[in-house]
Order: C-alpha cells, then sequence, then structure tokens
C-alpha cells in the first residue's frame, strides 16, 4: 500500500498520483534552458569560426565587425531557429501520430505528406528548366500545394476503400507516395542538371533559413502543436484500444481527424521549407517517452524539446564536418538518429 | 421514483454490419434499477454486439434505446460515457501506463481538456481501487501485470467513471475463485447501496445462474426468453439453443439452478 505510507498531507491529498502541472512547468524550464545553451554553442560553428565573446557582444547589440553580425543575424542565427522550429514540429507530430494509430513505427510522414512536397518542389524545378524563368523563391509554396494535394488523394482514396479508418488512410498514403516517387524519379530524368536541387528536397536541409521564413511557419506551427497537446488525454485513453476510448466518451472518429489533419498540415508547413528531414519524428518521441512516461501531456511538450536541440546539432554537424560542403541533414539525423534508436530500444528490452 | 424504475429500455432494436445478415433482431428489454441482468447464449449469437449497441459505440439501424426516458439513439458518445461505463473482455494496452494512470482514465468524461483534473477525479480513482482490491497494483506498469489483475484494474476503471449502468463483457474470465468471489460480492453491495444497475454477459451459465436477478436468453442474435434463471434455465430452453441436453440441478445453498453435462 504504498499510498498510505506517506504522511505529509499534500501527498496524501493527492492520493499517490503526482502532479502533472508542475512536471511539465519543471520540463519547460529545463527545456528552455537547454535549448538556449545548445543554440549559443551553435552558434559558434560554421565556416568561420567566432568567439562565443564576439557573439555575445553581437546578440546583446553592442556590435563590433559589420561582417561577423551579419554571419551572426542572418545566416546562423535565422538557421537555428528554423531547426528548433522544424525538429519540434516533426517530433510532436511524429508523437501524436504514434498514439493515434497506436504504432510505434508512425512519423509524420505516414500519410504520404513528403512525397507530395517534394513532388511539387520537383516540378517546380523541372518548370524552372524547361521555360528559363526562376521563381526559386516560390518553390515552398510549389511544395505545400503538393503536400496538400497528396493529402486530399489519401483522403479521397481511403473513401472509396474504406471508411476514413487508420487502415485505410495508411494504405492510400503508402501508395500515394510510391506513386509520387515515381513522378519524382520521371522529373529527375528529364531535368537531370538540375539533380542538386532536387536532391536538397529528398535529404532536407536548413539552407533557406531567413527571418521571413520564420515569420511564416512559426504561427501556424505553434498553433498546431497547442492543438495536439490539448488531445494529449484522448490520445493516452486510445493506447486502451479503440473501444475502450469511445467507452471513455472520446469520439476516436473526429480525434482521428483532427490529428491527421492538423498534424500533416503541421508538416507540409515545415516540410515546404526545408525539404524532407526523416527520422526525427520517428525516433525523437521514442526518446521522449522513454525519458518522461507514455502520458502525452508530458511526452508531446518533451518531443518538441527533444526533437529542437536534435536538429540543430544535427544541422550544426551537416554544416561543418566537411565545410563548406554541407552535408544533406537527413543523412545526418539518420545516421546519428538510427544507431541511437537500436541501442535504446535493445536497453529498453534488457 | 420507485426502485423499480425502468434505468434502460430497448424497443425493437435491430443491427447488422453493411446491411448484410441481421446480428440482432427485434430485441425488445427493459432493465430495473438495482439489478442484475445476465446475458447468455452460444458463440456468435449476438452478446457482445448487444453490449455495444447499449453503450452506444455500434447503433441500431432500427428501434429505440431508452436510458430513463431519455433516447440513446442520437446522444454524443461523450455524454453517454457520463453514466455508462463497460469492461471490456480483455484489452491489450499498447503504451505501459501505470495501473493507477489506467484507472484514473475512467475519469476522462468529467475531465476538462483545458483545465484539466481536480483533487476529486484522484480521490474517486483511488476509491475504485480501493473498492477492486487493486490498490496494491497501483504503481505495477499495466503491460507487466497478469490478465486476472488487467481485468480488476479494469474493473476499477470502469467504477471510477461513476457510472449509473455498468455494462460487463465476461469480465470474470481471467479471475481467481477467491477474486471471481469478491468480485461478485463487490457488484451485489454495488447493486444494493449505490443504485448501479449492471447488464453482464456470462459465457459460464452457472456464474450467471448464480449472479442475476434476471437472465436473457439469446439466440442467432433474438431474444429466445427472459426471466429469473430458473425460468430461463431449462433443460428445455438449453437444448433448443445450446442443441445438447444438460442436466440441471439445484444449488444446494443459494436454490438456484446449475447446469451440468
Amino acid at each position: 500500500m504504498k499510498f498510505s505510507i506517506n504522511n505529509s498531507p499534500k501527498t496524501v491529498a493527492r492520493y499517490g498520483y503526482p502532479d502533472w502541472r508542475k512536471k511539465l512547468i519543471l520540463m519547460l524550464l529545463i527545456g528552455s534552458l537547454s535549448l538556449l545553451v545548445v543554440s549559443l554553442i551553435c552558434l559558434n560553428f560554421g565556416v568561420t569560426s567566432i568567439h562565443p565573446r564576439v557573439i555575445l557582444s553581437i546578440l546583446g547589440n553592442k556590435a563590433g565587425d559589420k561582417t561577423t553580425g551579419l554571419i551572426i543575424w542572418q545566416l546562423r542565427a535565422p538557421r537555428i531557429v528554423l531547426g528548433v522550429i522544424t525538429g519540434a514540429a516533426l517530433s510532436t507530430v511524429g508523437g501524436a501520430f504514434q498514439g493515434i494509430l497506436r504504432n510505434p513505427l508512425a512519423d509524420p510522414y505516414i500519410l504520404g505528406v513528403s512525397a507530395g512536397a517534394a513532388l511539387g518542389a520537383c516540378l517546380g524545378i523541372t518548370l524552372q528548366h524547361l521555360t528559363g524563368y526562376f521563381f526559386t523563391s516560390y518553390l515552398p509554396f510549389f511544395a505545400f500545394i503538393g503536400a496538400m494535394f497528396s493529402l486530399y488523394l489519401v483522403y479521397l482514396s481511403s473513401k472509396i476503400s474504406y471508411s476514413a479508418n487508420s487502415t485505410g488512410l495508411l494504405l492510400a498514403g503508402v501508395a500515394i507516395s510510391f506513386l509520387f516517387s515515381a513522378l519524382i524519379t520521371i522529373l529527375m530524368a528529364i531535368s537531370h542538371k538540375e539533380l542538386q536541387s532536387m536532391v536538397f528536397w529528398l535529404m532536407g536541409g536548413l539552407s533557406t533559413a531567413n527571418w521571413q521564413t520564420i515569420g511564416i511557419i512559426t504561427p501556424p506551427t505553434l498553433m498546431g502543436c497547442l492543438l495536439l497537446f490539448f488531445s494529449a488525454l484522448d490520445l493516452n485513453a486510445l493506447s486502451l484500444g479503440e473501444e475502450e476510448a469511445l467507452y471513455l466518451g472520446v469520439n476516436t472518429g473526429r480525434l482521428r481527424i483532427r490529428i491527421f489533419l492538423v498534424g500533416s498540415l503541421v508538416t507540409a508547413m515545415v516540410v515546404s521549407f526545408t525539404g524532407i528531414i526523416g527520422f526525427v519524428g520517428l525516433v525523437i518521441p521514442h526518446i521522449a517517452r522513454l525519458l518522461v512516461g507514455p502520458d502525452h501531456r508530458l511526452m508531446l511538450p518533451a518531443s518538441a524539446f527533444l526533437g529542437g536541440i536534435f536538429l540543430v546539432l544535427c544541422d550544426t554537424l551537416a554544416r561543418t564536418v566537411i565545410a563548406p560542403i554541407e552535408i544533406p541533414i537527413g543523412a545526418i539525423t539518420a545516421l546519428v538518429g538510427a544507431p541511437l534508436f537500436i541501442y535504446l530500444l535493445r536497453k529498453e528490452n534488457k | 421514483m420507485t426502485d423499480h424504475e425502468h434505468i434502460l429500455t430497448l424497443k425493437g432494436v435491430y443491427f447488422s454490419y453493411n446491411h448484410k445478415r441481421e446480428i440482432l433482431s427485434d430485441i425488445n428489454f427493459y432493465s430495473t434499477k438495482g439489478e442484475l441482468l445476465g446475458i447468455i447464449g452460444p458463440n456468435g449469437s449476438g452478446k457482445t454486439t448487444l453490449l455495444k449497441i447499449i453503450s452506444g459505440v455500434l447503433r441500431p439501424q432500427r428501434g429505440e434505446i431508452y436510458f430513463l426516458n431519455q433516447s440513446l439513439n442520437k446522444l454524443p458518445i461523450e455524454q453517454i460515457a457520463q453514466f455508462i461505463s463497460v469492461v471490456p473482455q480483455d484489452t491489450w494496452v499498447t503504451l505501459n501506463f501505470k495501473a493507477k494512470e489506467v484507472v484514473f482514465m475512467g475519469r476522462l468524461p468529467f475531465i476538462s481538456r483545458l483545465k484539466g483534473e481536480t483533487l476529486k477525479d484522484y480521490q474517486i480513482s483511488q476509491e475504485a481501487m480501493e473498492k477492486t482490491q487493486s490498490l496494491s497494483l497501483a504503481e505495477n506498469n499495466i503491460q507487466e501485470i497478469s490478465g486476472g489483475e488487467r481485468q480488476r484494474v479494469f474493473m476499477a476503471k470502469a467504477l471510477a467513471q461513476t457510472p449509473r449502468l455498468l455494462l460487463l463483457d465476461e469480465f470474470t474470465s481471467h479471475l481467481d475463485l477467491s477474486y471471481k468471489y469478491e468480485m461478485l460480492k463487490l457488484l451485489k453491495t454495488a447493486l444494493k447501496e449505490e443504485g448501479l444497475t449492471i447488464i453482464s454477459v456470462f459465457h459460464d451459465l452457472n456464474l450467471a445462474s448464480l449472479a442475476s436477478h434476471r437472465l436473457i436468453l439469446l439466440k442467432e442474435g433474438k431474444i429466445e426468453q427472459i426471466g429469473t434463471p430458473p425460468e430461463v434455465l431449462t433443460a428445455e430452453n438449453l437444448q433448443r439453443v445450446y442443441g445438447v441436453k444438460p442436466f440441471i440441478i439445484n444449488h444446494p445453498v443459494l436454490q438456484v439452478p446449475q447446469v451440468i453435462m
């Protein structure tokens, strides 16, 4: 009887249930602090290394050298902020998708959003190549349209085959992904001179980061992640099974549509600027679960922080390891993430 | 309000998946406050489907379901969960929650997603665990306890939902004899003292006879007979429904029929 032993009146009143709100606040504090420290450290690294004291004085607006200020403010800082937002968004969506599908292998791209975004962007690049007009800054727009189109197709085909249940949506997502991959390959063959820029969309990267981009994606991403967070209790209930969740008054049909729609929108938003960054949304939720337990009210925010930190670190590696050449960040996330994931799984099973 | 008010009434209920074979046809019955109504019948006779229809997870194609005087047909699941709770046959939990966290989920129909839970929700969860003797399991991971222990935890969760109607689907199937006995005692107390009403599917006819005030005998989705255990558990009825003729003897203490081969 673990409940009655504790004599502190406050704990007795909580009946052995720890206060998750306090845990959440503590996590927000630790998370923000680590995020800040990691970001400041990563500001140091790059093609030219800049002394931390110089960075602090630039950030404190006591700037000296103009070029250095430009590198910090216009190149590295937005890149780090974009990394944080992207990592946080992909990980939160991944966690929510794993919850709604009751499947540990789910990731933010499971409904084919990634293939759609990549196809949209590659279509834009091919058009550039064929027409000779350049509209590189509009490529995110193409990518977003592609992502939305794939989502629409998934929804349509799932409606034809099954009712809008998870399996139907999943299968439709897989089918659409394959179809779009085939189309991308054809586009690559047509405009093979643009291969380099197409690979960017398939492997992802944060090099397009600027403050304008961040201004565009931050509000909807933040709102989407908050919406997912407020479905945390429903996702908890769903771990007992679809029917059990219904018995607990969770409208699972509506929950599924809400999570899929919000999650895919957030993913599309991010992927349209960064390309497909894999592995973050799959691995980070598992690490978060190992650290804070399965409760989505803690697990989703933990995923956001861990994902942000992880992606900023990966990006720093991507742009420094063989500088000035940049490695696609998707390669780094997989390279770091896969062994880490297997190690954790082994540890969990022991 | 009398003690014998009809808490649940089904009128002419039909159900089929995708309008194919009818799983349930022309189901009519009521259940009075404070009674334990047992549902028996062979495999595939529609017992579990009937529970799902009552709980609102499945909606009937025809017919009406009333809880007191309120129609359940169009009532959203969020509201039904505030007065009907269910203990399913067995469930596998995909995430490794602690037992006490699973019990606490019984409070979900009453928790605002924006404001979160209150101390009262914890208190009710704790009481439900005490009643079902699952308090000692509170800190255990739900994936790592036995089937019988899990059933007690799920019973606690269903009670934490503070239902007025409790639906059970062969809830004793994994329980040891001693816990089976304790659980029946607990349910009888809940019926008497808390005004709970229980509808339970039984696979074990003898347990059904011991526990229920009245029995519904289902055959191929139709009600074959409703009545007290001595009225329903006759050799003729059982032969008609199950196809074999058993012996019926009288329980030496409780004076209810018991079925032996």
